[in-house]
């Protein structure tokens, strides 16, 4: 590499004579001032402010009084017949020209460019026809690693939490002269039945995380973008919308911010609503849990259907607003830059993965934590029955009586259990919270259980857990060729948390009538289309104000709420 | 001895973290600017005996302060006048990427252009001119690829020569400059 060392003088812009004359006569007045002369460079500051730089030129004023502005309306009075009204326009193009001189200088282009291997990726990953396929075959590549490979692992953080874990507290609190106290409750079937059923899921979200980043470092993202702006413009919008969207598979929240990026209004408000159809990775953990006790085979193909129906949703809705809400507003002019393609780097993947499991863990330590304890409060509160507080059964409790008030609205859908209507009701505040919520009122009694029966010896069971991480990386590994498609194995018929599985699937086919499936398909839908969360629904109001909000809120609950119908009442229609 | 310090500044996207990950080291610390939700990394370069501070600007396309981060590196440029500015380009992508050296120039910058990511864009048949660029700019130009780790004994070697040589490191007042 060469490194170019001159000491000859600098050569900054020259722009047209009009110009370089007025900005002799503004540095002359301006360096008359010498609390200007001491702060700015004296002709840049004659070039921002005959550019109309209006920052600057308050502060300039503030230091150097009406000399300034007398100064700069007179030298704007003189190039007024030069350039009109477009001084700023001349100066910004002027500056343009200096600059493809210098690159002409700078630069030789080649006559013919080469195809370089970025070009040829480019051929087929764009292609007119193969585009959309690829970039599908790449989703699914996707789901298979959050789903098959993570599973393992997930059993492994589960067996942890709800045997030794549990088992430890309740020995420390033994120990303490606590055991079965409210205190007990409270730290096992509160805090580490809620926060613990979501940290189960940090596995699948290091997973997709981990797929995310490969795909944005490497540059697929783009022309992912630049592939789907056809199908975007059915939408009435374009490529630049589909990155929120994409965004918005991982979470609604800085999705709905990245609209920012879009150039109209317009545009900015109608991906804003379509954004939370997008499944984020909140739901994942909702997906992975049903999706394990009804479909246990077909675990992959089901949530990989779940995200196609947010899409598909989106699509539909999105051609319903535009005939409607956004009728006669055409979309803005599309320009997209595909970065060359490059190898992602380990350490760049690792810290993406780390960054956005990390901010994942901080949302469970704050509101998960607090909701899961709220919910417990509520659980432990008797209202009918002879419960004394924190011995109350569960159907007797607060929490029972809140959802069963609510559940009437869900019981057309196949899921009008207060148990359900209750975890759809906690997961308004945050989706992640809507698995603790279904471990919290399905298996209080069976966790309470296990930990009683759990006799603890520290160093047996830290052998077991480092045992158990050996075996689930080896059962990874055997599924990881399943992934790419060399072999189609059979998922082992293993469900993820054991315990729950049972009860979830006896609460299903009670409020179904004997429809569990169906019914658990219906919610999984209705958890697709609803609310995000709490903070989904600040940033909506945050960048598009509240009335677009509630159109959000009460836009998506109906949708949900339909689509969830059909699922059901069209599924026993055709007789499943 | 005066403190020497040097500043980043380039558009987004052409490997100014990577050039200032590898001009520091370890030696970083990050913060936010003074009352802004932006980012701000500093760190220690050692160059010979001098202990020199880099501080890595938001990467921006301009100086015309429409957004945040380009007050921040325009406000840094202009009012804390670092000894030298590096300003990384992208050398696949040149001409855009001088609009920004074009600034810089304008703000007196005392500046070391880092032509960067040489390798993509011999690999698109572009052949660069850094003796060119240097003479029309005044300023030192050094051609690297810092992701492959590239050109950065270079840009130290220049970085060195134009804090220890010229005005010892230290660049005259702005009193002198306007008188």
């Amino acid at each position: 590499m060469t490194a170019v060392t001159l000491a000859s003088p600098g050569a900054a812009v020259r722009y047209a004579p009009p110009i370089e004359t007025e900005l002799e006569r503004l540095v002359a007045a301006l360096g008359a001032i010498p609390a200007l002369a001491e702060r700015y460079p004296l002709r840049w500051l004659a070039v921002q402010l005959l550019e109309g730089d209006e920052h600057l030129l308050a502060e300039a004023e503030g230091l150097g009084g009406p000399a300034v502005t007398a100064a700069l309306a007179a030298s704007r009075e003189r190039l007024a017949p030069h350039y009109g009204e477009d001084l700023d326009v001349a100066l910004v193009d002027q500056r343009y020209r200096f600059v493809h001189t210098l690159a002409r200088q700078a630069l030789t282009r080649p006559a013919a460019p080469p195809l370089t291997l970025s070009d040829r990726i480019d051929r087929v990953v764009t292609h007119r026809w193969l585009g959309i396929p690829i970039f599908l075959a790449l989703m699914w590549v996707v789901f298979k690693l959050t789903t098959d490979v993570a599973a393992p692992f997930v059993d492994w953080v589960d067996a942890t939490l709800s045997g030794p874990v549990s088992g430890w507290a309740t020995a420390l609190l033994g120990a303490a002269g606590l055991g079965g106290s409210w205190l007990e409750s409270l730290l096992v079937d509160g805090v580490i039945a809620g926060v613990g059923g979501v940290l189960v899921f940090v596995p699948v979200l290091l997973a997709l995380y981990f797929a995310l980043a490969l795909l944005e470092d490497s540059g697929y993202m783009a022309r992912a973008a630049f592939v789907m702006d056809r199908l975007m413009h059915a939408l009435g919008l374009h490529g630049k919308s589909f990155l929120p969207m994409v965004v918005g598979f991982g979470c609604s929240v800085p999705a709905i911010y990245a609209t920012r990026t879009l150039d109209s209004r317009r545009d900015r408000i109608l991906t804003g609503l379509l954004v939370p159809f997008m499944s984020c990775s909140a739901r994942l953990p909702v997906y992975v849990l049903i999706a394990a006790i009804f479909f246990p085979a077909q675990a992959g193909l089901v949530i990989f259907g779940l995200y196609l129906t947010g899409i598909v949703v989106a699509i539909v809705i999105g051609m319903l607003l535009r005939r409607t809400l956004f009728r006669n507003q055409p979309p803005a002019p599309f320009v997209l830059e595909l970065p060359p393609y490059r190898l992602p780097t380990p350490r760049g993947v690792w810290r993406q993965m780390w960054e956005r499991t990390a901010a994942f863990l901080r949302k469970a330590t704050t509101i998960i934590l607090a909701t899961s304890i709220v919910v417990w409060l509520l659980l432990a509160l008797p209202v009918r029955g002879g419960g004394r507080f924190a011995d109350t059964p569960v159907e007797q409790s607060a929490f029972a009586a809140l959802s069963g008030a609510v559940a009437p609205v869900f019981a057309p859908l196949g899921f009008g259990g207060w148990e359900t209507s209750g975890a759809l009701l906690t997961g308004f505040v945050a989706k992640e919270v809507v698995v603790s919520t279904l471990g919290q009122t399905y298996a209080v009694a069976e966790l309470e259980e296990a930990a009683e029966a759990a006799p603890t010896n520290f160093g047996e069971d830290l052998l077991g857990i480092a045992g158990g991480l050996v075996s689930a990386t080896g059962d990874a590994l055997q599924v990881l060729p399943g992934v790419i498609g060399i072999t189609l194995e059979t998922p082992e018929e293993e469900t993820a948390l054991e315990g729950l599985a049972a009860a979830v699937r006896a609460g299903f086919e009670a409020s179904s009538g004997g429809h569990g499936a169906l019914a658990a398909l219906a919610f999984l839908v209705f958890v697709l289309l609803y609310t995000p969360c709490m903070t989904a629904v600040a940033a909506a109001r945050h960048e598009f104000g509240s009335r677009w909000m509630w159109v959000s809120i009460v836009g998506q609950f109906v949708v949900a709420w339909l689509a969830a119908l059909l699922v059901f009442q069209g599924g026993r229609l055709l007789g499943w | 001895m005066r403190e020497v310090t040097i500043a980043l500044a380039g558009n987004p996207n052409v490997g100014k973290s990577t050039v200032f990950n590898a001009l520091t080291g370890m030696h970083q610390h990050v913060g936010n600017w003074p009352g802004k939700t932006v980012e701000r990394k500093e760190g220690r370069l050692i160059l010979g005996d001098r202990q020199i501070t880099v501080v890595d600007l938001p990467g921006t396309y301009s100086l015309a302060a429409r957004s945040l981060e380009e007050q921040i590196a325009r406000d840094f440029i202009v009012r804390e006048r670092p000894d030298a500015v590096v300003n990384v380009l992208d050398a696949a992508n040149l001409e855009r990427n001088l609009y920004l050296t074009a600034q810089l120039l304008e703000a007196e910058a005392r500046l070391v252009l880092a032509l960067n990511m040489a390798d993509v864009a011999a690999a698109r048949g572009l052949r660069l001119n850094p003796e060119a660029l240097a003479a029309a700019l005044g300023a030192p130009v050094v051609v690297m690829s810092a992701s492959k780790g590239q050109g950065l004994a270079e840009l130290k070697a220049t970085l060195r020569d134009l804090v220890t040589a010229s005005g010892r490191g230290v660049r005259p007042s702005l009193k002198e400059v306007a008188q």
